[in-house]
C-alpha cells in the first residue's frame, strides 16, 4: 500500500468525502480509504518520515524552557490580549504601557521589532511627515521585510499623492517593494500608473502588453493590442525595438487567427509564432513556388513574424518529415543568392546538417531522402560517420568513395545482401573508382 | 545528555510541532484543517495525521481556490495557506460572505487562517479592509528549517528567490531570520559569521533587530556561520551538476525532499516545444507504467545513500552492476534446498524484494536521466567553453542553434544567463535573442527578459539614444579586461579547467582514474562552488591576516560581530591593533560550519561542501529555503 497524503484520493474539496478521524460521523468516505483504518494510515506516515517517537528525542534536550517560551511568544500575534489568570498589577502595568504607546513619543526601535515579528503595533502616533519618514528609513536600514509594505500602505493612507510619491521617488528600494505588493495584490492598473509616473514607461508597456494577451477572447485581445500599438506609435516615450516588433508581430498574429479559422481549428489557443508556423506548413500545397501575397503561406508568415532562417526551416523540415512529405524537403532550404538573382536555387542551410540528419532519422525518413541531405555534407569523415550512424549503406558508400576507400568498400560489399540494391550500388562505386585507376595508368602508358 | 549535531537538527521537527501546537490548542470546538495542496508535503516532515487528531482536527481537506468550503455551525475552519499576497486575497474574497453573517457569539473565532511562515504585518490592515476583522483570526506558522538529509536543510519557501531577487520584495526575509535565531537558540552562537551579500547581511542584522536570545546552556555545535547570496555564485546554479543527485533534480519534479519519477513527463520533455519533439511513438509505450518516487534521503534509501554524491557516470554504471548482483542472488533460490528455501524466504527475501524495488527505481530513474540529457558532453564543453570565456561569438551562435534545434524554455534561456554572468552579452544581442525567443514560446514571454534582468542574469534592455553610444557597444572589449565574475573566481580558484597545461594535465589524469581530488568534480572538473571554496578557506587559514589576504579583495564580503559589522580588513587591522592573539578566531577551533544560501540551493553546492568536509575533517551543513536545479531558478521569471 502506498497511500501517500499528497495522493488524489486521500485529499477530497467536497465535505462529503474528507478525511474524518470520528468513527461516528456519517461520512462517505473514498473508496481507498474504506479499506485502511486510521491505525494503517498511521503506521504509513509514521514508516515514511520521522517523527518524534522515531527521533528518540525530547523537546528540553535541545530547547531550554527559558527559549521555547520565547519561541511560542514570538509566534503570537498580538501582544495586547492579556493573558488569562493575569494580577491586577500586571494588568496596571500592561494597559499604562498601552496607554504610552498611544499617547508619548512613538518609540521607533520597539515598533520595528514588533512590525518584523508581525505582531500588531498602532502607527497612528508617527504624525509628522518627519516622524513617518523616520519610521520608514528604520525599518529598511533594519532589513526591511513585510513591515516596510506595512508602513506604506498607512503612508498612503495617511499621506497625500504628492508627499506618498515624493517618499518613493527618494527610496527606490521602497518603491521595488510598494511595486512587488501592487502586482501581487492584482492592483494592474496601480501597477502601470505608478511605472509610469516614475518614467518606467517600457515596464508599463510589457506590463500592458501582457494585460492584452492575457484578455479572455480573440477579438478582445485583438482590440487591446490594437490600442497599444497604437498608443506607442504616437506617443513621445520610447520602448526599443524588441517591444515594437513583438507587440506588432503579435497584433498581426491575432488578426491572422480571427481571419483564418481553418487554421486556428489546427492550433491550441495561444500558440506560439513556431506553432502558427507549423499550422501553415500543414496548410501549405505549394512548396515549390509559394505565395508570398497570402498570409498563410510559411514563407510570407515567416517574414511577417521574423522568425529566423533557422527557426523556419527547422520547423518545416520536422512538420514535412512528420507528414512523411519528403518530396517537400529539399524547397525548405532552396535559396536564390542574392548577387545573381537569374541563377537557379542553391541547396542552403542555417544550421547544422547533422542535426537535420538526425532528427530526419529519428522521425524514421526513408534512406533515400536520408541519403539526399548526407549528400550535402562537404566532409567526407563526418559524412561516413554520420551515415554509419543513421544506418544509411548509400550514403556510407559515398563517403568511402569520396575517401577513396577501396578496401572498406570491398569488405562492406561482402557484408550487403546478395543481389540487393545496395550491393549493386557498392559495386558500381568501386568500378568507378578503379576505373579511375586504370585510366591514369594508361596515361602512364602512352607517355 | 551529548546529543550529535545531526539530532539536534532533526529536533527543529520537535520545535514545530510544539509551534503548531501552541496554535491548534489554542483554537476551541471541532476543527476542520484546510489545507493549500503546496503545503501538504512540506508539513508531511512535521506532523501525521495521527498527531493532527490528537490536536482535535476531525477533518482535513485540500483547499480549493475556486469554492468555498461549507461549514457547519458548531465546526471551526482553521485554514493553512503559504503567506502569498494573492493567496491570502482570494481565501479573503472567499469568506466574504462571513462579514454579513449573524455570529452568535462574537469573541468565539469559528475563522482561522495560518500563514506559513509568517503572517505579514500588512495582512492584519487587508482584514480590516475586507470587513472579516475579529470574526476571522491571523497566526504565524513557521516549521523553520526541515531536515532533508544529513547534511541538508530547508525551509521549503520556494518563493523566495522570486521575491526577493526578481521582485525587490524582501517580505520573507523576517521568516528566515526567525528560523536562523532559532538555529543559534539550538546549536549556540558562533563565534564566526560571514555574510556575502546585500541580502545576507541584511539578514543577520534583521536577526540582531528581532530581539536578544536566553543566555545559550550548552557549549556551540558551529565553529562559523556562512551565509551567502544566490547572486553571489550564479553558475553553480546555472551550470549543469555532473552529481546524481543534482541530475535527478534537473530531470525528475522535486517536492519537499522528493522526486517524482514518471516515464512520460518530466522537467526536460515539458520545457521543449511539443511539435518539434521527435519520437512520438514512444511516449504511448512508456506511458503505461505508473510513477513513483525516489525520497533523497541517506537514512531511507540505501541506495540514493550510496551514489547522491556521486558523478552520474559512475552512478549509472554501479546501478546496473547492482542489479545484476541482485539477479544472480535471487538465481541462488533454484539452487537451495527446501529447508534452506524457508528460511532464505522468511529472513532474507522480504528484504531483498525491498532492495530490488529500490535499486529499480533508480535504475529506471537513470535510464530517463541519460535518455533526456542528450548529448551530454556536447553541453558540458558548451558550459567550460562559457566559463572560460572562449570565442564569444561562437558561444552566442551555439546557443542561438540550441535554442533552433533542441529550444528548452528554461535550460536554452540558462544558458544565455551563464554566458552573460561569465562572459557579458550585449543589448542587441539580446534583442536578437529575445526574438526567437519568443517565437518559439510565445510573445507572452516577453516579460521574462525583464524579469531576469532584474535579478542580473541578463542585460537590461533600455532604450537607446545617442549614435556614439551605439557605436561604442559595438566595439569589442578588449582581451585582457575580465568580467566581475573572471576577476573573483580568478581571486578564489574556482576555475579549474583554465589552469596552466601541468595543472591541467594532472587534473584531467586525476579525472580519468576516478579519483577525486578537488570539489570541481560536481562540475565535470570545470568549476568549484563558491560556497565550496569558502567553506575551504575558513577550514584552512590560521590568522585574520591570511583571511584578509585571501578573502580581502572580494566587495560585499561581511564579519558580523557583536559590535557590527566589519570587512575581512578591517578585522585583521582590529586585531593586529589590540595585539593579542587569543582575540583571533582563526583558526577555528570548533570546525563545524553551517552554510546558508538566501535563495536556493543546488545538490552540486552541497556535494561540494560534503566533499570539502570529508577532506578537511570537519563537518558542514548546507541550509537554503530551498533546493534548486538551474532551471526552477529560470523558471522563477515565468511566474506573472
Amino acid at each position: 500500500m502506498d497511500l501517500q497524503l499528497d495522493s488524489e484520493s486521500y485529499w477530497n474539496r467536497s465535505s462529503r468525502a474528507a478525511f474524518s478521524f470520528d468513527d461516528e460521523d456519517e461520512v462517505d468516505l473514498a473508496p481507498d480509504l474504506v479499506s485502511n483504518g486510521i491505525l494503517a494510515d498511521d503506521t504509513i506516515s509514521e514508516a515514511s518520515f520521522n517523527n518524534s517517537v522515531a527521533l528518540n528525542l525530547s523537546i528540553k534536550s535541545i530547547l531550554s524552557e527559558e527559549a521555547l517560551k520565547l519561541v511560542l511568544q514570538e509566534q503570537a500575534l498580538d501582544d495586547r490580549v492579556l493573558p488569562k489568570g493575569v494580577s491586577p498589577e500586571e494588568e496596571l502595568k500592561l494597559l499604562r504601557r498601552q496607554l504610552q504607546s498611544t499617547l508619548y513619543s512613538p518609540n521607533l526601535e520597539a515598533t520595528a521589532q514588533k512590525l518584523l515579528q508581525g505582531k500588531t503595533a498602532p502607527l497612528e502616533m508617527f504624525k509628522s511627515l518627519h516622524e513617518k519618514q523616520q519610521l520608514l528609513d528604520t525599518l529598511m536600514a533594519q532589513g526591511g521585510g513585510h513591515a516596510v509594505i506595512t508602513v506604506l500602505l498607512f503612508l498612503k493612507r495617511t499621506l497625500n499623492t504628492t508627499q506618498f510619491h515624493g517618499i518613493l521617488r527618494e527610496r527606490p528600494k521602497a518603491l521595488e517593494q510598494y511595486l512587488s505588493y501592487l502586482k501581487e495584490s492584482g492592483d494592474l492598473a496601480g501597477h502601470i500608473e505608478l511605472l509610469q509616473l516614475f518614467g518606467r514607461h517600457q515596464e508599463a508597456a510589457l506590463k500592458q502588453f501582457q494585460a492584452a494577451l492575457a484578455s479572455g477572447d480573440t477579438s478582445t485581445r485583438k482590440k487591446h493590442l490594437q490600442l497599444l500599438v497604437d498608443a506607442y506609435a504616437t506617443a513621445g516615450v520610447g520602448v526599443i525595438p524588441l517591444y515594437e516588433q513583438v507587440f506588432h508581430a503579435a497584433l498581426k498574429m491575432q488578426q491572422l487567427m480571427e481571419k483564418d479559422s481553418a487554421l486556428g481549428k489546427l492550433l491550441r489557443d495561444q500558440p506560439t509564432p513556431v506553432e502558427v508556423l507549423y499550422a501553415c506548413c500543414q496548410v501549405n500545397s505549394n512548396w515549390k513556388e509559394q505565395d508570398m501575397l497570402k498570409p498563410v503561406s510559411p514563407q510570407r508568415f515567416a517574414a511577417d513574424q521574423q522568425i529566423s532562417p533557422a527557426q523556419y526551416e527547422w520547423t518545416a523540415l520536422n512538420e514535412r518529415a512528420q507528414a512523411q512529405a519528403y518530396a517537400d524537403l529539399e524547397c525548405i532550404f532552396e535559396r536564390v543568392p542574392s548577387w545573381h538573382p537569374l541563377k537557379t536555387k542553391q541547396f542552403h542551410i542555417s544550421f547544422d546538417l547533422t542535426l537535420a540528419v538526425l532528427r530526419l532519422y529519428e522521425l524514421q525518413a526513408p534512406s533515400t531522402v536520408l541519403q539526399l541531405f548526407l549528400s550535402k555534407m562537404g566532409n567526407s569523415v563526418e559524412k561516413l560517420a554520420l551515415a554509419q550512424r543513421v544506418k544509411c549503406i548509400k550514403a556510407v558508400i559515398d563517403a568511402m568513395a569520396g575517401l577513396k576507400q577501396q578496401q572498406e568498400l570491398q569488405q562492406l560489399k561482402d557484408t550487403l545482401p546478395e543481389r540487393s540494391e545496395e550491393q549493386f550500388y557498392c559495386e558500381n562505386a568501386l568500378k568507378s573508382l578503379q576505373s579511375k585507376r586504370w585510366t591514369t595508368d594508361n596515361i602512364k602508358l602512352k607517355l | 545528555m551529548d546529543l550529535t549535531l545531526d539530532k539536534k537538527l532533526q529536533g527543529f521537527q520537535l520545535v514545530a510541532q510544539e509551534k503548531l501546537c501552541s496554535i491548534l490548542c489554542s483554537i476551541p470546538g471541532k476543527k476542520e484543517l484546510i489545507l493549500e495542496p503546496d503545503l501538504i508535503k512540506p508539513l508531511e516532515h512535521v506532523v501525521t495525521a495521527s498527531w493532527l487528531k490528537l490536536k482535535g482536527i476531525q477533518r482535513i481537506y485540500k483547499h480549493d481556490a475556486a469554492q468555498s468550503l461549507p461549514r457547519s455551525a458548531d465546526q471551526v475552519h482553521i485554514y493553512m495557506i503559504r503567506s502569498v499576497l494573492g493567496t491570502f486575497q482570494t481565501l479573503l474574497k472567499q469568506l466574504q460572505p462571513v462579514a454579513s453573517e449573524e455570529m452568535p457569539d462574537i469573541s468565539m473565532k469559528m475563522y482561522h487562517i495560518v500563514c506559513v511562515p509568517s503572517c505579514y504585518s500588512y495582512f492584519q490592515t487587508l482584514l480590516e479592509q475586507a470587513g472579516l476583522y475579529g470574526l476571522v483570526q491571523l497566526h504565524h506558522f513557521n516549521w523553520d528549517f526541515i531536515y532533508f538529509d544529513q547534511g541538508v536543510l530547508s525551509l521549503e519557501l520556494p518563493n523566495l528567490y522570486e521575491c526577493l531577487y526578481l521582485q525587490k520584495n524582501t517580505s520573507p526575509l523576517p521568516a528566515v531570520a526567525q528560523s536562523l535565531r532559532l538555529l543559534q537558540m539550538i546549536c549556540g552562537q558562533p563565534s564566526l559569521i560571514l555574510s556575502f551579500g546585500h541580502h545576507s547581511s541584511q539578514l543577520m542584522q534583521m536577526a540582531k533587530t528581532l530581539g536578544k536570545l536566553p543566555a545559550p546552556t550548552n557549549p556551540p555545535d558551529y565553529g562559523g556561520w556562512l551565509v551567502i547570496d544566490r547572486d553571489k555564485d550564479y553558475p553553480a546554479s546555472l551550470l549543469t551538476p555532473a552529481i546524481y543527485a543534482g541530475l535527478l533534480l534537473e530531470v525528475f519534479e522535486h517536492s519537499s525532499g522528493e522526486i517524482l519519477v514518471d516515464n512520460s513527463k518530466n522537467k526536460i520533455r515539458s520545457q521543449r516545444v511539443e511539435l518539434l519533439q521527435g519520437k512520438k511513438s514512444k511516449i504511448g509505450v512508456n506511458s503505461a507504467s505508473k510513477p513513483c518516487s525516489i525520497r533523497l534521503n541517506s537514512t531511507s534509501d540505501e541506495i540514493y545513500g550510496d551514489n547522491r554524491y556521486k558523478r552520474f557516470a559512475q552512478v549509472s554504471s554501479l546501478i546496473h552492476a547492482q542489479v545484476k548482483a541482485l539477479g544472480l542472488e535471487l538465481q541462488k533460490l533454484n539452487d537451495m534446498q527446501l529447508d534452506e528455501m524457508h528460511d532464505y524466504v522468511a529472513r532474507k527475501l522480504p528484504k531483498l524484494t525491498e532492495l530490488k524495488s529500490k535499486v529499480l527505481r533508480h535504475l529506471n530513474a537513470s535510464e530517463i536521466v541519460i535518455q533526456m540529457m542528450g548529448n551530454f558532453r556536447k553541453l558540458q564543453t558548451l558550459e567550460e567553453d562559457i566559463l572560460n570565456n572562449d570565442s564569444r561569438k561562437r558561444l552566442l551562435s551555439e546557443i542561438d542553434e540550441l535554442l533552433t534545434t533542441d529550444g528548452q524554455r528554461f535550460n536554452t534561456l540558462r544558458l544565455l544567463c551563464l554566458l552573460h554572468h561569465c562572459v557579458g552579452v550585449a543589448p542587441e544581442e539580446l534583442q536578437i535573442f529575445a526574438r526567437n525567443y519568443c517565437n518559439l514560446f510565445g510573445h507572452q514571454e516577453l516579460g521574462v527578459f525583464q524579469q531576469l534582468s532584474q535579478a542580473g542574469l541578463l542585460p537590461p534592455l533600455v532604450v537607446e539614444k545617442k549614435a556614439p553610444t551605439k557605436l561604442l557597444s559595438n566595439l569589442p572589449l578588449p582581451k585582457f579586461q575580465q568580467t566581475e565574475f573572471q576577476a573573483n573566481a580568478n581571486r578564489l580558484k574556482l576555475l579549474t579547467s583554465s589552469g596552466d597545461g601541468q595543472d591541467g594535465g594532472s587534473s584531467s589524469k586525476s579525472q580519468s582514474s576516478g579519483l577525486q581530488t578537488c570539489p570541481s568534480f560536481v562540475f565535470n572538473g570545470t568549476y568549484i562552488p563558491l560556497v565550496a571554496q569558502l567553506c575551504s578557506i575558513l577550514l584552512k587559514i590560521n590568522s585574520a591576516e591570511e583571511l584578509s589576504s585571501k578573502l580581502g579583495m572580494i566587495e560585499g564580503l561581511h564579519l558580523h560581530l557583536d559590535s557590527g559589522k566589519i570587512t575581512p580588513k578591517a578585522y585583521a587591522s582590529q586585531v593586529k591593533l589590540n595585539g593579542v592573539a587569543d582575540q583571533d578566531m582563526f583558526p577555528l577551533r570548533l570546525r563545524n560550519l553551517f552554510v546558508f544560501i538566501v535563495g536556493g540551493a543546488s545538490y552540486a553546492e552541497i556535494a561540494a561542501c560534503d566533499f570539502v568536509a570529508k577532506l578537511t575533517g570537519a563537518q558542514i551543513t548546507v541550509a537554503s529555503d530551498s533546493l534548486m536545479a538551474g532551471s526552477d531558478l529560470i523558471a522563477t521569471a515565468f511566474n506573472r
